[in-house]
């Protein structure tokens, strides 16, 4: 099962690799490497062999996949290590850890290394210099012209943020052929958005590879849908309505799809809060978690100053979890107790 | 004949293997050179033996004495010769005594035709007798002696009589098998419980599976000058589980306490009910399916009790693949056996065989919390906690949990992704539970 997980995320992987060039491989190559000797070294203490169940191998692609792709490699190797041994070995392996391994690791990492955490490079195709991701960019131009007016793009139109030669002409056709004659146009850097021709951790740059392998999870229902479709429902409601208010854009300027986009939002809410492991057992509590994921991922990328909110998020999620499964227990009735008390 | 509501929560929809088995009709197995006989086929307490090594017994003669009011006779299903009377331990009970018997000599009854007998004249106590001297137990899973269920305490009304045709388990064919040769047995059988427990209410019920029966079924009911309903059951199990089809019929909650003015019978217990009271034949053999993939032709068999399960797979054309574990019962809730040496018993409802590549992908992982347990737990426990706490010892809490609710449907371990056998660890933990609570 953790296995077919990881094949799920091997294009969105390929992908970033195939953006980003070299020093993408060398992240991912070191994160996984280092994820499967250090769950390597625990068999070996604690005499079973837990290699086959593959979690390591998933735990370490999916930190290579929060990295930024020229973050030196002590870095990756710091957060597989603590992923594997403290966060989940030490509560007992795979099934007994509460907080996500992965995540647990790239925290670790971001508080440990803020600064190498956002060594930042452009994509292939992106002529940016110095490279920088458009959640990044989008709150420095805020901060320097303050209440400029517009949707997320505009405003990064507006503060000069470019945005490759192929986006450019993708909307320019899709502008002229299909929706000028309906009266409506796209903005520039949609394409980018989505395609991830810009800047930004390796595995959050192709939303449709990551939405493509978690379509698969979902109808094979390894990864149950709550979870993950209420958080981005959820945060992508609260992004539209109130996520211009904190800039100064007013009501209903936030531009959920860009907010939805970018960021690590997609990976986060399919392969991290949809794990079921740290996530609550029953429906009922699943909901409540969903909803609360997308709450707490607003406040914080809107008024929090922890980059997109969407770990930190999750990982508050999972202290949340324990409780929600204790509130949601089944009460049984005296009456079908049996007679032992 | 109406449809019923499914079951109010959980449940499962596991492949039914049964397509080959459910045409064929019901053939008569071999009859074996030796049987193994164990005094405790019935839930209650052993039956006392009346026979010892060297005993020449016939066909259907009693060895085993019902042991006070809940118990059950046994009779030996073939003529022979005792060679020995020994310890013995089932795979799923406490330990009791079997009586080996050797073939030898003549079958008195099997062949011949026989006296009808009539019943509707004699006095209550005599029908239930007879019932009671056959060693009728309930042949549908629970094995409570059939007596004990249709003997109603004075002043007692039953509301509502059940015939329960419902699979009891998914890939298993005897009782569709059985209800279509033997409708008229059955509906007899009907009429000799109503005689009984005057109830108020009659239901047959049938699986949605079952759909092409009731046409005759209609019909047996007019020729047998009988009234009764016939209600459709949703094909998802554990539809046929006793409780689960009450409450679908009379639209209460699962977890208020079951009415206990109602009773439920299986279709093969009425017809061992039939063939007790109308041909004075006691319980010595039993219809089972014969099915899992290893199996070359997946057969309904009528079987001498205590025949060695591993003689059964010759009767279905042998076996097509190296098997890796066999299951007495159904695949849900059948028990695994030691050894292809263990008898037929009463409650031997099929006999599913595993092969090795079935067993492997079934290989066991780590707990990951998915709460798919909690999900198809038609009785609201959360099978991973229960499973978590026997697994620390804490056998105490378990049981407030509602561990002693559990009625091992095994819905929860063919819903687990880790394949976790959740059951045999329930069973251990009541075991080991009731061990504590004694000691």
């Amino acid at each position: 099962m953790t296995w077919r997980v990881t094949l799920c995320l091997l294009p969105a992987a390929g992908w970033g690799v195939f953006l980003f060039g070299l020093p993408a491989v060398l992240v991912l190559a070191t994160s996984v490497g280092v994820a499967v000797a250090a769950e390597l070294l625990s068999s070996l203490a604690f005499r079973r062999c837990t290699l086959g169940d593959g979690s390591a191998f998933l735990t370490g692609l999916l930190i290579g996949l929060l990295m930024p792709p020229g973050v030196p490699l002590y870095v990756p190797s710091a957060a597989s290590v603590f992923a594997i041994l403290v966060v989940k070995q030490s509560f007992g392996g795979l099934g007994r850890n509460w907080m996500n391994p992965a995540l647990g690791g790239f925290v670790f990492a971001l508080l440990s290394w803020g600064g190498a955490m956002t060594r930042w490079a452009a994509a292939r195709g992106a002529p940016m210099s110095p490279a920088l991701p458009p959640l990044e960019a989008l709150r420095s131009a805020l901060a320097a012209t303050g209440a400029a007016g517009g949707s997320p793009l505009a405003i990064l139109e507006k503060a000069g943020y470019p945005f490759s030669a192929v986006d450019a002409s993708v909307v320019a056709w899709i502008n002229t052929h299909v929706l000028l004659p309906l009266g409506t146009a796209l903005r520039p850097g949609v394409f980018d958005l989505l395609t991830g021709h810009l800047a930004g951790r390796i595995g959050e740059v192709s939303a449709p590879l990551l939405l493509a392998g978690a379509g698969y999870l979902l109808a094979r229902r390894i990864v149950r849908w709550e979870v993950p479709v209420l958080y981005i429902g959820t945060f992508g409601v609260l992004a539209g309505v109130f996520g211009g208010l904190s800039s100064g854009q007013g009501w209903l300027a936030g531009g959920p799809g860009f907010h939805i986009l970018s960021g690590s939002l997609i990976l986060g809410a399919f392969f991290m809060a949809g794990d079921p492991v740290t996530s609550p057992m029953t429906l009922t509590g699943r909901r409540i978690y969903g909803i609360g994921l997308g709450f707490l991922t607003f406040l914080l990328r809107f008024y929090g100053s922890l980059g997109d909110g969407v770990a930190v998020a999750i990982l508050l999620g999972n202290c949340a979890v324990p409780l929600l499964d204790r509130l949601m227990r089944r009460r049984v009735p005296a009456s079908a107790r049996g007679g032992i008390e | 004949m109406t449809h019923a509501t499914s079951l109010s929560r959980g449940g499962v929809n596991p492949p039914d293997n049964s397509l080959t088995s459910r045409t064929a009709a019901i053939s008569n197995a071999a009859v074996p050179s030796l049987a193994v006989i164990p005094l405790l086929q019935h839930a209650g307490s052993a039956a006392r033996c009346v026979v010892k090594p060297g005993d020449l017994v016939g066909e259907g003669m009693l060895i085993g004495k019902a042991d006070g009011v809940h118990s059950a006779n046994v009779h030996s299903s073939i003529p022979g010769r005792v060679l020995e009377v020994r310890a013995w331990q089932a795979p799923d009970g406490p330990p009791c005594q079997a009586v080996v018997i050797e073939l030898l000599g003549a079958f008195e009854k099997s062949g011949r035709r026989q006296e009808m007998r009539v019943w509707e004249s004699l006095p209550r106590i005599d029908v239930l007798g007879r019932i009671q001297a056959a060693g009728v137990v309930g042949l549908g899973g629970e094995q409570v002696p059939t007596h004990l269920k249709l003997a109603m305490a004075p002043g007692r009304a039953v509301s509502l009589l059940v015939a329960n045709g419902v699979s009891c388990e998914p890939s298993l064919s005897a009782d569709y098998a059985l209800m279509k040769e033997k409708a008229r047995e059955i509906v007899e059988a009907m009429k000799i419980c109503r005689a009984l427990l005057n109830p108020a209410r009659m239901v047959l019920a049938l699986g949605e599976n079952a759909e092409d029966l009731v046409a005759e079924f209609e019909r047996t009911f007019r020729t047998c000058g009988m009234t009764s309903e016939i209600v459709l059951m949703p094909s998802r199990y554990p539809q046929g589980n006793e409780q689960i089809l009450l409450s679908s019929l009379d639209g209460t909650g699962l977890l208020s306490p079951p009415p206990s003015s109602s009773v439920v019978l299986n279709v093969a217990t009425l017809n061992a009910v039939y063939e007790a009271v109308v041909f004075d034949r006691p319980l010595i053999e039993r219809v089972l399916t014969v099915t899992g993939l290893p199996v070359a032709e997946p057969r309904n068999l009528k079987v001498r009790l205590g025949v060695r399960i591993g003689d059964l797979f010759d009767e279905c054309g042998g076996l097509t693949a190296e098997i890796a574990k066999v299951v007495a019962g159904g695949p849900m809730r059948g028990v695994t056996v030691d050894s292809l040496d263990m008898p037929v018993t009463k409650g031997t409802l099929g006999v599913v065989a595993f092969s090795r590549a079935e067993a492997r992908a079934r290989r066991q992982w780590p707990c990951i919390r998915c709460g798919a347990c909690i999900e198809v737990c038609p009785w609201d426990l959360e099978p991973t906690r229960l499973y978590k706490l026997i697994e620390q010892g804490d056998t105490a809490t378990a049981e407030r949990e509602g561990l002693s609710r559990c009625t091992e449907c095994g819905c929860c371990a063919f819903a687990c992704p880790s394949h976790i056998p959740l059951v045999a660890l329930f069973r251990g933990g009541k075991e080991a539970h009731n061990r504590g609570s004694r000691g």
